[in-house]
């Protein structure tokens, strides 16, 4: 049997006193989209930024098709280049346009050149649906059109594994759609993501797996199925009743 | 009490043109050397200050704050006549403007480098660039942008300090106007005063004209402006 892609292997999380990830473990498999859900503060993002060590965990492992990245040694620019990530905030580089935002990395990590770039650049942009808007700005762009160039970005570098960090929070109810349409091609074009995200249309639709976080453990693992109808754990059913209350109120 | 009649001696200043052009031209020199002196050593200052640490980035704040808080006039004097740095008194003069300049500028590239969100910084790493790219060619274009307003004033306080070079001898725009009436060969000081006042307006316009070009020329569509 193959390894696992990803693997995180009773990993540990503080901010000094504040315990955020307490004894975190779980698999997915190449091709997976694995949800991460939870209240706010139980760790979501944290445990994402873990995976692309933009935190630093304090104890357990974390590994990469078999590789242990969280070792002392592990170069994180090499790892970087196999994991992508996606911002809430999107965090577009704010004076380059959308081409450049996706070219960027293939020119200066890659050390490709710029018509062979640009060329993969307008490739990535057409496949989130915005190659009309390559030359446009990040302040000239809506927040919907803003997080699709965040992906384009990231997928350029043909990461192993795609990370999303709320992608949908910062967008008005109404760009959230075309950004989740996005999500789903990946997930159908076997993109291997790991979502953290409220989005449940998306959950129910595209994810292999849920993971229910909440004070830095987790709750329960399982596919939507189980998570949606049948929750093993009574906080689980108290959580998602809540967020689906919260859905219906807006 | 009857008011003095009003003299005017505007021949007086027009005889001295040639003089006064001299003394613009040094005024002119010994700005842009200082200013690129204060670039040279300001920029990477205000970068450490940011993103340094230790003994080195303790260093570039302890000189900052002990060249900002002495007066230009004892630089100047302490170099040329102390530490006796260079027998020309335009490098000695270039290296005090200079040094304070960068004190300054460092100040204003440490403030842009700052402005810049976090998360430029967190998304050029996240695609594996090291930190020292990432900080190139993604923080350091749009804190230059931004840095355009206070190196605008920059420049106007070097130009009009540069007439603190006559403590060491360099007869720059001020210094000459001074001398051609201190010389009593005219009563002339109103036309001198007002001749020379033109001229640092003149040359502060246009520089601070020029650099909004800059700015507008740079500026990110539809962004903030610098």
């Amino acid at each position: 049997m193959s390894d696992p892609l990803l693997e995180l292997d009773d990993v540990y999380k503080s901010y000094g006193e504040e315990q955020v990830l307490s004894g975190v473990s779980f698999e997915m498999d190449a091709g997976d989209v694995d949800v991460v859900i939870g209240p706010s503060g139980s760790g979501k993002s944290t445990m994402l930024r873990c995976v692309n060590r933009l935190t630093e965990i304090n104890g357990g492992d974390i590994y990469l098709d078999g590789d242990c990245i969280t070792d002392a040694d592990t170069d994180v620019n090499e790892l970087r280049k196999q994991v992508g990530m996606v911002f809430q905030d999107f965090n577009l580089f704010a004076h380059l346009t959308a081409l450049g935002n996706v070219t960027l990395g293939l020119r200066k990590v890659r050390g490709m050149d710029k018509a062979t770039a640009q060329e993969q650049g307008y490739e990535h942009l057409e496949q989130v649906g915005l190659l009309d808007q390559a030359d446009s700005y990040p302040a000239e762009l809506s927040g919907g059109q803003k997080q699709r160039v965040g992906i384009a970005r990231a997928l350029a570098m043909d990461p192993k594994l795609l990370l999303f960090d709320e992608p949908t929070s910062a967008l008005d109810p109404e760009l959230v759609g075309e950004v989740v349409e996005v999500m789903r091609d990946l997930a159908a074009e076997g993109i291997t993501m790991l979502v953290v995200s409220h989005e449940m249309g998306f959950a129910r639709s595209a994810a292999s797996d849920i993971i229910f976080l909440d004070d830095g453990q987790i709750v329960e693992h399982g596919p939507p199925e189980q998570l949606f109808q049948n929750p093993q754990a009574a906080r689980t059913g108290e959580f998602l009743s809540r967020l689906e209350t919260a859905h219906e109120e807006e | 009490m009857q008011p003095l009649p009003l003299q005017s001696d505007w021949a007086f200043v027009a005889g001295n043109l040639d003089l006064l052009f001299d003394g613009t031209v040094f005024t002119v020199g010994l700005t842009a050397t200082s200013i690129l002196l204060g670039f040279l050593l300001g920029f990477p200052a205000g970068a450490i200050e940011v993103y340094g640490r230790g003994p080195l980035k303790r260093a570039v704040e302890t000189a900052g704050v002990v060249l900002r808080g002495t007066p230009l006039l004892v630089i100047m004097i302490l170099l040329f006549f102390g530490l006796s740095v260079s027998s020309s008194a335009f490098v000695t003069a270039t290296i005090a403007l200079g040094l304070r300049s960068a004190a300054y500028q460092s100040q204003i590239f440490r403030g842009a480098l700052q402005s810049v969100d976090e998360g430029q910084l967190e998304a050029a790493r996240a695609i594996g660039m090291g930190r020292l790219q990432a900080i190139r060619s993604v923080v350091v274009p749009q804190a230059l942008r931004r840095s355009v307003p206070g190196f605008q004033n920059e420049f106007t306080i070097v130009l009009k300090d540069t007439s603190i070079a006559i403590v060491i001898g360099l007869g720059e725009l001020l210094t000459v106007g001074q001398n051609l009436y201190q010389g009593g060969q005219s009563t002339a000081a109103l036309e001198i005063f007002l001749t020379v006042s033109l001229i640092y307006f003149v040359l502060t316009f246009v520089t601070n004209r020029s650099l909004d070009y800059v700015d507008d020329h740079f500026s990110i569509p539809g962004g903030e402006r610098a």
